[in-house]
């Protein structure tokens, strides 16, 4: 173990010493310290993530080095994750932290970041509380999950206006933030909430439950389960004889979509990102036939908020920003657009970003390949729920 | 001699602390601290009475969330709310130690391990004491006398005090009438009967003092880390602490120390290996078992036996 | 109305009977080697979970045909097994008590396995879905059920009405409920223990083997199921009794029943409470298990 930290701190005593010396040399790449779920409950997302942001890391470094990324393992656990946030701020030194992709990860490192004044991009995690009113240091590319609620009713309202719903969920925060949302938003547009169903984390049969489901006669039905038991639910809401057409998943990651099975062509969900957007930028289409080269199946909103991090950073370094205060003031004044689709990117006060969802409806099916088509698009401000009372 | 043996234990990670000015190495050295203490009361049950209590993690997990409820919420000083979080663990100790009554060695650990994934279930459906799976995000430091949070380094002499005071404690404990008493249970139940001894009683007590330690270190891990959620108290941490001491040596002072102290910064330390440290683990559980089955301390008390 | 209401009722039939008799299964492949051999496998699910996992990357990912994809499944993990057994579980059996030694050791290749599959198939996907054999469903009139989840049923039921009569009718399977009910007696008589022992090691990880297949065919599986599976198949084993097979499957019919009951009246959560209360409750009741010798 020794041998492992013996040269981290000479690295450590030299960097003090530089530090007392001459100001550090210009072009220093930025250091990203990035805080990430590689083993553990959410290992796939946080990898999914690494991929994009390592794709971008390798393209904007093409010309000499701009940028830097540290990664180190949270293993999906809150305190290890604020233990990994100091390593990431004591010993590497980083400008920022960026990296978490799941609630109480990064939470977690909200909590380290704020008290430690070190900045944060979160590049996919959802949940509100991370932009709540006076966070100083974090700043979030992903809407808050409250907010996929609200689009889920807005959709379902263009569906049928007076439309019965069920929900069906698995017990983890960002679907009880999505579930706050929704129930928000139901009951002011006049759509009743026929079923409520909470899984617990463990769940891996829906047998009864889709059949009572069923029985209450929903016109539609919003499906989130956790990991695998995803694909079950989406199946046994089949087997017992949902329509596609009446299936609504809040979000759909790649591999996700992937195991919903051909049976679910036609349902709908919402994203941020999907390769078949006709709106993609020459470089998002760029970013989706570079990705399938390296993993052989199209890049999902994950993989493409990692990515677009990494380019907004690199925006940034361009324009000058550098070291922690460089970079807090640079994210709290950027007005960009996401490379791949075009969207807006500007942070409020809080660092939260303008809301936004793409509603598809998936047509097409095949082993590492799925088609869908745009049936919506909605923008909003934050203002427009109450999120960080809906959701603590 | 042993004190002296324990003295060096404790002192590794204040050395971390002192002698290196790292602040990564000694919030590690915290942690390896959090975990001898619940270790050290760990053993109090499975070294001393031979129950295997793998609801351990829950039990911190109740005084976690109570202590960090107390001083968030209804705004207690940190120093109140840990005694009164702890006696909530004791009081959940007492009721699981109900099974002991009925349920043997193997049996009784498994029952744990049922009411464990209880717990961890509880704890994610009950969101308004514990925020569900969302965790309670920044948990304050434990205040001073000044009314500030304790900075580091010194947050890290309190739990060592901590530490040394569960140790003493224990110590004392197993020299006195109770911990002989407690020693002839483990070894033969049904003589201890015909001796006349409460063994149900007796075993209750030793789970109140255990539980209420685990309550100890459960208020000052969510307080120290800054962050309270379900996952950090789930059966596999109590699986974790009992191999700290099966590893380090059951039924020793220095042994759960010991074991603690190798075991628990591991994680930490590995955060660029991802996956590897998992497979270290396990290789380290499986070889310490195969080569040193008395644990790493037993095996070297084995060896002075000898010579 | 009437109609929907058959519909819950159907469900939760078919639910109970899936459900319990996978889980059954998986119990009974632990329940045989503890029973014989006082080795509380707690890599059982994680043996599960490879099960399945290779099942699915040969059938699936790599779209072998099922002949090819379930013996070499089984031919890799039975291996494994047989090494493991050779190597470090053969040094525990002199000991009277090595159950507990046996959780340890069993526990850190749990976590080995555990690691290598979060290095593995943590990086391919967060589900891994089996692409049905067969496509459709059977319709028991107003009940559409998938043929997959029937087949599943169909086969785990035979493996459980195969291991019980090789247990009364085959010479060697004799021979381990001689030793299950009393080794002293079954040495006395000229069994050899040692070669039992490898024999219902590698017996009962083939049956843990087939429930991790089984239910990757009716259900889906992630990383974490492996650590569920684990929890529930050890209390369907130690309620049943170990080295009981029809207990693990009375009980593992309990199990999958109480869940799918409890469903109907209350929230899934409240059903997983009901089934931890019932385990719990059954082995206050009789600690060395329903069916015990």
């Amino acid at each position: 173990m020794l041998g492992r930290f013996l040269p981290k701190l000479s690295v450590l005593v030299c960097a003090m010493a530089a530090m007392a010396g001459p100001a550090l040399a210009a072009d220093q790449p930025l250091k990203v310290g990035w805080n990430s779920e590689l083993s553990g409950v959410w290992t796939f997302f946080g990898n999914a993530c690494l991929d994009g942001a390592r794709l971008a890391e390798t393209e904007v470094n093409a010309k000499g080095k701009k940028i830097d990324l540290i990664v180190q393992d949270n293993q999906s656990n809150p305190a290890q994750a604020a233990a990994v946030a100091r390593s990431l701020d004591t010993q590497e030194k980083v400008d920022l932290l960026s990296g978490p992709t799941n609630a109480d990860v990064s939470l977690a490192v909200y909590g380290y970041a704020e008290d430690a004044k070190l900045p944060v991009l979160m590049p996919v995690a959802a949940f509100p509380q991370l932009t709540k009113p006076g966070t100083k240091q974090v700043f979030r590319m992903e809407p808050d999950a409250v907010g996929w609620g609200y689009a889920a009713v807005k959709f379902i309202k263009t569906m049928k206006s007076d439309a019965k719903i069920g929900v069906m969920m698995s017990d983890f925060a960002v679907n009880r933030a999505i579930l706050a949302g929704l129930k928000y938003q139901a009951e002011r547009d006049g759509i009743a909430i026929v079923a409520e169903m909470l899984f617990p984390q463990s769940a891996s049969d829906a047998t009864v439950q889709t059949a009572q489901m069923k029985a209450k006669k929903p016109d539609f039905v919003i499906l989130a389960g956790g990991g695998a038991f995803d694909a079950t639910l989406t199946r046994q809401m089949l087997d017992v004889g949902f329509k596609p057409e009446q299936l609504y998943h809040p979000y759909g990651s790649t591999k996700q979509i992937m195991t919903w099975g051909e049976r679910s062509i036609g349902s709908y969900f919402g994203t941020f990102f999907d390769h078949n957007l006709p709106n993609l930028t020459e470089q998002g289409k760029a970013f989706v036939e570079n990705f399938r080269k390296v993993k052989n199946y199209p890049p999902g909103y994950t993989e493409n908020y990692c990515y677009s991090t990494v380019y907004l950073l690199n925006e940034l370094v361009d324009k000058g920003a550098k070291g922690r205060d460089g970079i807090r003031a640079a994210l709290r004044e950027v007005n960009t657009k996401e490379v791949t689709t075009g969207v807006p990117i500007r942070f409020d006060q809080n660092g939260a970003r303008i809301e936004y969802m793409y509603l598809m409806q998936l047509k097409s099916l095949s082993k590492d390949d799925f088609k869908t088509e745009k049936v919506n698009y909605m923008e909003w401000s934050p203002e427009v729920l109450p999120v960080y009372d809906l959701v603590r | 001699m042993r004190i002296l043996v324990i003295a060096m234990v404790i002192a590794t990670p204040l050395v971390a602390i002192f002698g290196l000015r790292n602040d990564f190495l000694v919030f590690i050295a915290g942690i390896a601290l959090i975990h001898m203490l619940w270790a050290s009361g760990l053993n109090l049950l499975y070294g001393f009475t031979g129950l295997i209590p793998l609801t351990y993690a829950g039990i911190a997990g109740i005084s976690a969330y109570m202590t960090v409820h107390l001083v968030m919420r209804l705004g207690l000083s940190f120093w109140l709310a840990l005694p009164i979080g702890s006696a909530a663990a004791a009081l959940v100790g007492l009721l699981l130690s109900l099974p002991a009554i009925r349920l043997r060695g193997f049996y009784f650990a498994l029952s744990g391990m049922v009411i464990q994934s209880a717990f961890t279930i509880a704890f994610v459906y009950f969101p308004a004491y514990t925020n569900g799976d969302t965790g309670i995000a920044s948990v304050p430091r434990p205040t001073g006398f000044d009314g500030g949070a304790i900075p580091s380094p010194y947050m890290e002499c309190v739990l060592a005090l901590f530490v040394i005071a569960a140790v003493a404690g224990i110590g004392l404990t197993m020299r006195s009438r109770f911990g002989r008493t407690l020693i002839t249970i483990r070894e033969d139940e049904d003589l201890a009967r015909a001796l006349g001894i409460n063994v149900t009683l007796n075993r209750t007590a030793a789970f109140i003092i255990s539980s209420f330690i685990a309550g100890l270190g459960g208020g000052l891990y969510a307080h120290y880390i800054g962050f309270a959620s379900p996952r950090a108290f789930d059966v596999l941490i109590s699986l974790n602490l009992w191999l700290m001491v099966a590893m380090g040596g059951r039924g020793t002072l220095v042994g759960p120390l010991l074991g603690a102290l190798l075991l628990a910064p591991l994680p930490y330390l590995l955060v660029q290996y991802t996956w590897v440290k998992d497979v270290i683990y396990g290789v380290a559980i499986v070889l310490v078992t195969l080569f040193l089955p008395q644990g790493i301390y037993g095996f070297v008390l084995k060896r002075k036996a000898r010579t | 109305m009437l109609e929907e209401n058959l519909l819950v009722v159907f469900s939760v039939i078919t639910s109970g009977l899936l459900v319990g008799t996978i889980f059954s299964v998986v119990a009974a492949g632990l329940s045989l080697i503890h029973g014989t051999i006082l080795l509380p496998q707690a890599a059982n699910g994680q043996v599960f979970l490879g099960a399945g996992l290779l099942f699915w990357l040969f059938g699936t990912e790599w779209e072998w045909p099922l002949w090819l994809a379930v013996p070499t499944t089984f031919l890799i993990i039975g291996f494994l097994a047989f090494a493991c057994e050779a190597t470090i579980l053969k040094r525990f059996y002199p000991l009277e008590d090595r159950n507990i030694s046996y959780l340890i050791i069993t526990l850190g290749i749990a976590q080995i396995l555990s690691g290598i599959y979060t290095g593995t198939f943590g990086r391919i996907s967060d589900t891994f879905q089996v692409t049905a054999p067969v496509n459709g469903f059977a319709i028991i009139e107003p009940v559409p059920i998938a043929y997959t989840r029937l087949i599943a049923f169909v086969l785990a039921g035979s493996v459980l009405g195969g291991l019980v009569a090789f247990l009364r009718l085959h010479r060697i399977g004799r021979a381990l409920r001689a030793v299950f009910q009393n080794r002293e007696a079954a040495r006395l008589r000229g069994i050899d223990t040692l070669k039992i022992y490898r024999f219902a090691f590698l017996l009962g990880t083939a049956i843990t083997t087939a429930g991790g297949i089984l239910f990757a065919l009716a259900f889906a599986l992630d990383l974490t199921v492996g650590w569920t599976i684990s929890l529930i198949t050890f209390s369907i084993m130690i309620v049943g009794g170990p080295g009981s097979v029809v207990g693990a499957l009375v009980v593992g019919l309990v199990f999958g029943f109480t869940q799918a009951i409890v469903s109907v009246f209350a929230d899934p959560t409240v059903a997983t409470f009901a089934y931890l209360l019932a385990m719990l409750a059954m082995l206050f009741i009789r600690p060395s298990g329903l069916f015990a010798k």
